[in-house]
């Protein structure tokens, strides 16, 4: 017998009992729209994330504090760590310790929100030199002037708002000269950053700048830092430099062991890997907890197959009385099964791309501005094989029982 | 070469280790080409696993069968497939076609696993339903059909191979007197026309039709004679 009427009789069985089939092709869609999601969703993280990364020079280097990440386990070890202090940068910062590096710019991050006569908006509140942003990341003052070194040393309570901060705030009226409630502080603007858009890590737009020395004792009452971030002179200098930094902290920190590092030291490349270490880890991790629904359909599959054979096992033995090998019969079958699995693997790549897609529209417009939809093409291959292979492994058992079915037996069977 | 079928000796023990059945105890048996057998007895005489044994679809447990001038234990799984095919025409007592499927469908069923390709299968398939007289029946679904219809079609699915030779298992067990004897005479012109038939009834005016009566009890062959 020929493929094409294998499966044209495949169709009609399941076009006979259409609910059933439909239910059954349901727990394989699921699963598989799932993992398409997953990874489809993993697959837009990725790209946002190293898109971001390399917003900066190839020059830059960041310095975290706690352990290296190397996977999912230990990534909340940064956030919890306190090693970062003020002494480091000044030593970063001496040319005999770091000869190549030419900015050496703490940070931190300061969470809640911001408010002016009673408008309250939540920006990105940073600590840190906003003569940093202007030089390095091209994003110019539109009005005011940027906060000095002075300001700086002697914890001037001064900001600097990005053009959304200040449409929230303070609509059409001037910005520079009022004050704004940070956390019980004041701050007085002093300059307004021109509309940039996301530059980097960093929505220009959305960001509040603050004097970090300022933040850190009048604001978060702490003495350590988020991340400093350190430019070499040249990108060729970068290796250089790292090495250089991790021999100033840990004499700073006073650690003999490179193993026991309380920070750790990433280049832009040396964080590409990193990230996508930690996403694609924790993609495969989340598609194999979903992979478990598609063995659940594959046993909905095998299950229905199995009914299908005892109800039409007159079939069967009607169609070895006339002729059928066994080898048809199995064929026949497994290629129902299949069908049932394929179907729902179609379904499901196309609902899991339709719903990755709306998900992306939805972050993009409430959430992360520069997200994009991604659906990699490989998924689409890895769906279609997964499903496949799931209707041949849940439909060789079915379809062998019923290939070897006794002809008489069968017939007979009441 | 004119014995169809020759059968030595046939025995047939069902069951396990422990408790067994006799189902056919020493049957010898020829047929030859052209002949209209009916195979008669009461329920239990062991004439269906005769005609299963016959018929390819089971396996002596001791004894020597020949089909058509071959041991049938030489033949692999699929000769014997392909041997049913081929060669044999089946009809049963409940009919057994294919739910929701035309009569045209039913009656291609056996060309699906034959070699004879597509294109043909129509037209093969229309002679022998015409055979039948069902032509005006061609499009409906099985279960449109009424029970001597349906036995009708069963008939032109086994005839549609051209076999060597028809077997039918109490064909009119399941079909009022009249659709019985109008199958009957079906089924008498097929023999006319060169086909070989058994047939198994316990009616003696199906068994009429027939030109040599086989009879069995408790297994054993009881009588054979030649009514014609």
């Amino acid at each position: 017998m020929s493929t094409k009427h294998s499966l044209a009789i495949a169709y009609r069985a399941l076009k006979i009992n259409k609910s059933r089939s439909f239910l059954t092709i349901l727990g394989i869609l699921i699963g598989i729209a799932s993992i398409m999601m997953m990874v489809s969703l993993g697959s837009g993280a990725e790209k946002l994330i190293l898109g971001e990364i390399s917003g900066f020079g190839g020059e830059t280097i960041v310095v975290r504090p706690g352990n290296r990440p190397t996977g999912l386990t230990n990534a909340s070890g940064t956030l919890v760590n306190h090693s970062l202090k003020e002494r480091d940068v000044e030593l970063l910062r001496r040319k005999a310790n770091v000869p190549y590096a030419e900015e050496v710019v703490p940070f931190v991050v300061v969470p809640g929100s911001t408010s002016y006569e009673g408008e309250t908006y939540r920006p990105f509140i940073l600590g840190g030199d906003i003569n940093f942003f202007i030089d390095f990341y091209d994003a110019p003052l539109l009005e005011g002037s940027a906060f000095t070194e002075n300001d700086i040393k002697e914890l001037k309570r001064v900001a600097i708002i990005g053009d959304k901060v200040k449409q929230e705030l303070f609509g059409e009226s001037d910005a520079v000269g009022k004050y704004i409630q940070v956390k019980d502080q004041k701050f007085k603007i002093v300059g307004v950053l021109a509309k940039r858009g996301q530059v980097a890590v960093f929505d220009i737009d959305d960001l509040v700048v603050i004097p970090h020395t300022t933040a850190q004792k009048y604001v978060l009452g702490i003495d350590y830092y988020f991340e400093f971030i350190v430019t070499a002179s040249d990108a060729s200098l970068v290796d250089k430099t790292i090495v250089d930094i991790e021999k100033t902290l840990r004499e700073s920190h006073k650690i003999d062991d490179p193993d026991k590092d309380d920070f750790f030291v990433m280049s832009l490349q040396g964080a590409t890997e990193m990230i996508q270490t930690v996403i694609s880890t924790l993609t495969a991790f989340l598609s194999s907890v979903v992979a478990i629904a598609l063995v659940v359909g594959g046993v909905g599959v095998m299950n229905i197959m199995l009914v299908s054979i005892t109800e039409r096992i007159h079939e069967i033995g009607l169609r070895k009385a006339v002729g059928a090998t066994e080898r048809e019969i199995l064929q026949q079958f497994l290629l129902e099964a299949i069908l049932l699995t394929s179907v729902g693997g179609l379904m499901g790549i196309a609902a899991g791309g339709v719903f990755s897609f709306l998900i992306s529209v939805f972050l993009a417009k409430f959430a992360i501005a520069n997200w994009s939809f991604v659906f990699p093409f490989s998924a689409i291959l890895w769906g279609m094989g997964v499903t496949t292979f799931v209707g041949l492994v849940f439909g060789l058992y079915p379809a062998r029982k019923a290939a070897r079915q006794d002809p008489i037996e069968a017939l007979r069977y009441e | 070469m004119n014995k169809l079928i020759e059968a030595k000796n046939l025995r047939r023990i069902y069951g396990d280790d422990g408790v067994q059945t006799v189902a056919l105890d020493n049957i010898s048996i020829e047929i030859d080409r052209g002949e209209f057998v009916a195979v008669m007895g009461p329920s239990g005489s062991g004439k269906s696993t005769l005609l299963h044994i016959l018929a390819l679809l089971d396996k002596q447990t001791s004894g020597s069968y020949k089909f058509d001038g071959r041991a049938v234990d030489s033949y692999s799984e699929d000769e014997v497939a392909k041997v049913r095919n081929e060669k044999l025409g089946f009809v049963f007592q409940a009919f057994n076609l294919l739910p929701r499927t035309t009569v045209l469908n039913n009656v291609e069923l056996p060309l699906l696993y034959s070699g004879i390709s597509e294109h043909k299968w129509e037209e093969i398939a229309l002679k022998a339903i015409r055979t039948v007289g069902l032509e005006h029946r061609l499009r409906h679904e099985s279960n449109q059909l009424s029970g001597g219809e349906k036995q009708r079609v069963a008939i032109a699915r086994a005839l549609v191979n051209n076999p060597e030779i028809i077997f039918a298992d109490e064909p009119t067990g399941n079909l009022d007197s009249k659709a019985s004897h109008d199958l009957m005479k079906i089924i008498r012109g097929l023999n006319h026309e060169g086909h070989t038939i058994v047939l198994i009834t316990h009616e003696e005016d199906i068994a009429d039709y027939a030109k040599r009566v086989v009879r069995l009890r408790d297994g054993r062959l009881e009588e054979d004679r030649r009514t014609k």
